[in-house]
């Protein structure tokens, strides 16, 4: 270790700058350990009761944008190269092309939230959302289309004098609902278990968003002390730290698309 | 345990001399308040901890003062049924995130685990010092949660109370504990990476000492288990908060994975809690028996065990809750399983007594009063692993009785035994032998009278977290409230006595009590760096009967069994 | 203990971060191919419909996918052993999870006797 001992990387307490990248590896791996425990909790449940109610989840995941999901996961796949790349120019110096990779990732990461933004948006225009929101509205059209015809469900909406934000919402779900029965008369769907998929829904992307969003948030602070010289090759495990929590980001998403997206892919409705 | 020192014949070579007390060390650098809180020395952080730990150990204990008392009558004494079940709450809530979990990590992995591997530091000190900050803030939002009233759904938590019914303020109390969760994973990692990486030379895996295998199998918990628990209070909350109803059985949820999920963690986390407490016993117990440790390895890789099959058990908290009958079989099968490592701990630490030079210093009134009352609380525990009879004895006092022998006669002995251990080597003084003996005697005694009449009481069915009781069972209760003061006495005097020593206690030299670890051939108090030069370990961590340290130097007289400075001592501190 | 991997500084490389460094083709190897499993996972599905086994070859699917990101983008490849054992006990863990949570839940609606 030639200059080891003379780098302004090396902190006070590590004997050597192996040492030091090795712990600092070593620790961010660890960590990434206590994410995969994270999720996995979440996952464990998800399992549990698309394992109890599968018919439900597929359904209603196949209301999910499958469009979006797909360039969302080109986006992350993308920034995780991206984002090694980055690893490979600190290692060699090139401070430019470090700071356009990370610029790069944390663009990719952008577009990842806001498609998500408007995924989000729609789904509470349609009044797919859990709580009080899917509760009242989805078991008043539901309730009215059991063993009716969708005619009989439009008048019975036009007679309540419903707010004009739900209309919109009870024609769509009794139409869905109305074809789903007719199409299979012995399959009861049972709507609480369809709103049960959009709960873990909203929660997994929701806690997948703010890792993301918090994964951003480390980038950008890496562009902040690449573009100071606070990066030289000596101290590329900054970056490969940062870039470990994200490819972690992106794994966990490789996994979360097809639950929550394919559940319901090919279904015809 | 391979030694690479000649062995001393009839003439052993003299001990090193004492080092001189330190003009600058890690108590002395820097006085200011500031000094303090933006600290990343490890062994400030360990104080800091002390501290804040000791406030919520008092807190918790005034909850239980509070539920004691209210038990004296059959019909409660001082408290609202309501009020009880806030009390209650409030106290396992303090006790279990706040003093348990991080008191022997926090504070004595944080501040010896260096020292014991031969390190500067643990290997993320800023981590270290978020650590303790994450910690204040989750005991914030839980103190917070206490003054508005507290929670009433008990330390478990489980919905649809806490996440429909309950009036109180439940999430500050989840936020609390939820926040608290964070700083035990990142004390868990640090020392997790320290143990691995920044070893001293010589310093192998099997010469490491027990304390150091006990806290690697406790960080091991942390690391794995804490993040579960953190996912489902996240759950909890966004069920109360926003109705998104994962645990609402109105669509199809089910409560009782709650209890799934949390249990999954805090099993686990009995073992976070007990596990530190055994590292410290097996410190403790071969240095006042001047005997190496009877089968290091199998009390090291006893903590490992301990460590994984706990993971393996969590559903015999659920028995009575609805699990399917085959897993409940499993799980009772398992629990059974975890009783194994833990009595080869108990096995080999009596091995280690026989035939020692046994003095009875604090610490080893302690530690053996741990050894005693852990084999009760153990045993018990088997009763309630056992299916048939757990179905009986659920959700009464004996599970009451049996959690706190373990943690209490466990794992605060252990505590109390750390702090008595280590004082001398954290502040540079000796605390009056006198009174902590007495406190140590007394601390046993109340200990049994407020707990083993809780085992009858519960085995004649009272239940627990209940504001009353049948009048019959008085007795009983009247003696554990009874028992409790004498306890909370014996807690008190050293609460007294400790912070005396810095102001009455005679200076302490680098190795009162005559020990073998690295920590203990540094001056009292330590250097900011912990060492003048990276110590070289040549020698397993218990060699009392070769009577060398981890470093091959001759350790000093041990300490006698009076009251006196040992004459060597004497002569270092110039008389 | 120092890291085995940084031990070679050279003239230009005064430190030795060169030595275990991706090269750019074979990251785009990695990439084409995660990405073409993903959007051969939608495509599978889509084509297969909601079967019993398709939940099976979307969670393969995404496992291979992982890997390939653990162990080339995370350099698993050339991990020291206690980071190998850091991701493999992670994986382990969540299968106890998985496997006692599954224990009750699969077998709740058995009759007992």
């Amino acid at each position: 270790m030639a200059n080891a001992h003379a780098s302004p990387v090396l902190k006070h307490h590590f004997e050597d700058l192996g040492q030091q990248h090795a712990c600092e590896r070593l620790g961010m791996w660890m960590f990434l350990a206590t994410e995969i425990l994270f999720f996995g909790g979440l996952f464990a449940a998800y399992t549990i009761y698309r394992m109890l109610y599968p018919h439900e989840f597929e359904i209603a995941s196949s209301f999910m944008n499958r469009q979006i999901a797909t360039v969302n996961t080109v986006f992350l796949i993308t920034s995780s190269l991206t984002m090694t790349l980055a690893i490979r120019c600190a290692k060699l110096g090139d401070r430019a092309g470090l700071i356009r990779n990370l610029i790069l990732t944390v663009a990719l990461g952008t577009a990842f939230m806001v498609m998500k933004g408007f995924e989000y948006a729609h789904e509470f225009h349609e009044n797919l959302a859990p709580g009080k929101m899917f509760r009242t509205e989805y078991e008043k059209a539901t309730k009215a289309v059991a063993g009716l015809a969708p005619a009989a469900a439009d008048e019975y909406f036009k007679a309540d004098a419903a707010k004009p934000e739900h209309e919109r919402a009870h024609a769509h779900w009794a139409a869905e609902l109305a074809l789903k029965n007719k199409a299979s008369a012995d399959e009861v769907v049972d709507s609480g278990k369809v709103q049960m998929f959009l709960c873990f829904y909203f929660v997994m992307t929701g806690i997948h968003g703010i890792h993301i969003v918090v994964g951003l948030g480390l980038i950008l602070w890496l562009v902040y002390e690449a573009a100071t010289g606070g990066i030289p090759p000596e101290n590329y495990s900054t970056v490969e730290v940062v870039s470990l929590y994200w490819h972690l980001v992106d794994a966990i998403w490789l996994f979360l698309m097809p639950l929550l997206y394919l559940a319901g892919a090919g279904m015809h409705h | 345990m391979s030694i690479a020192v000649p062995t001393g014949g009839a003439v052993a070579a003299p001990p090193p001399p004492e080092p001189e007390p330190l003009a600058a060390n890690y108590l002395n650098n820097g006085y200011s308040i500031w000094s303090w809180l933006f600290t990343v020395d490890h062994k400030r952080i360990g104080i800091l901890y002390l501290v804040s730990i000791s406030v919520f150990f008092a807190l918790g204990g005034l909850f239980a003062a509070l539920v004691r008392t209210n038990l004296l009558s059959p019909t409660g004494a001082i408290l609202s049924e309501d009020a009880y079940n806030r009390a209650f709450t409030a106290h396992g809530v303090l006790m279990l995130f706040f003093f348990l979990i991080p008191a022997v990590p926090g504070v004595f992995g944080n501040f010896f685990i260096p020292m014991m591997i031969g390190a500067k530091d643990l290997a993320f000190p800023k981590l270290n010092l978020a650590s303790w900050y994450v910690f204040m803030i989750g005991g914030a939002c839980a103190g917070w949660a206490v003054l508005v009233g507290g929670i009433d759904t008990g330390w478990t938590l489980y919905p649809p109370y806490s996440s429909r019914a309950s009036q109180a303020a439940v999430v500050p109390g989840v936020l609390g504990a939820f926040i608290s969760g964070f700083s035990s994973i990142m004390t868990g990692l640090n020392i997790m990476v320290t143990i691995h990486k920044m070893r001293a030379p010589g310093m192998t895996w099997g010469r490491l000492p027990l304390f150091a295998w006990a806290l690697y199998a406790t960080s091991l918990i942390q690391l794995l288990a804490t993040p579960v628990v953190a996912i489902t209070l996240v759950l909890l909350m966004a069920e109360r908060m926003m109705g998104i109803g994962i645990f609402d059985p109105s669509i199809g949820g089910d409560p009782v994975l709650f209890q799934h999920l949390f249990w999954f963690y805090s099993h686990p986390a009995v073992y976070i809690m007990i596990l530190p407490g055994m590292g410290v016993v097996s410190e403790i117990l071969t240095c006042f028996s001047r005997k190496n440790i009877f089968g290091y390895t199998a009390v090291a890789w006893s903590s490992a065990g301990i460590a994984v099959v706990g993971f393996l058990l969590w559903a015999h908290h659920m028995f009575v809750a609805g699990i399917s009958f085959y897993a409940a079989m499993l799980f009772s099968l398992l629990s059974m399983l975890v009783a194994v490592p833990s009595a080869i701990k108990m096995f080999n630490w009596t091995a280690t007594l026989y035939r020692g030079s046994i003095t009875f210093h604090a610490p080893m009134l302690l530690s053996i009063g741990f050894l005693v009352l852990f084999t009760i609380g153990g045993l018990t525990g088997l009763f309630l692993a056992t299916l048939g009879t757990d179905i009986h004895l659920h959700d009464t006092y004996f599970v009451v009785a049996h959690f706190h022998f373990v943690m209490v006669g466990g794992m605060v002995l252990a505590y109390m035994a750390a702090v008595h251990f280590w004082w001398p080597k954290m502040t540079g003084r000796m605390y009056s032998d006198f009174w902590s003996r007495l406190a140590s005697v007394v601390i046993i005694i109340g200990f049994f009278f407020t707990f083993i009449p809780q085992f009858v009481a519960g085995y004649y069915g009272m239940p627990r977290r209940y504001p009353n009781y049948p009048a019959e069972l008085q007795w009983l209760n009247v003696m554990s409230t009874a028992g409790s003061s004498v306890l909370g006495l014996g807690y008190l005097m050293p609460a007294i006595y400790l912070p005396l020593s810095f102001f009455t206690g005679r200076r302490a030299p680098a190795n009162p009590w005559s020990a073998t670890g690295l920590e203990w051939q540094t001056p009292s108090p330590p250097h900011v760096f912990n060492f003048e030069t990276t110590p070289v370990v040549v020698c397993g961590p218990y060699e009392y009967s070769l009577g060398v340290d981890q470093q091959g130097r001759t350790l000093p007289p041990p300490p006698n069994e009076t009251n006196a400075e040992p004459d060597a001592q004497k002569e270092a501190h110039g008389g | 203990m120092s890291d085995p991997h940084n031990t070679t500084p050279t003239a230009d490389d005064p430190h030795g971060m060169r030595k275990d460094l991706d090269s750019t083709g074979l990251l785009l190897v990695v990439f084409v191919a995660v990405l073409g499993l993903a959007l051969a996972n939608v495509g599978i599905s889509m084509k297969m419909g909601p079967t019993k086994y398709t939940l099976v070859v979307q969670l393969a699917i995404a496992s291979v996918q992982a890997g390939l990101v653990a162990y080339y983008f995370m350099h698993l490849r050339h991990g020291d052993k206690v980071v190998i054992l850091t991701a493999l006990s992670s994986l382990f863990w969540m299968a106890i999870l998985f496997v006692l949570f599954l224990a009750d839940y699969m077998t709740r609606f058995w009759v007992v006797g």
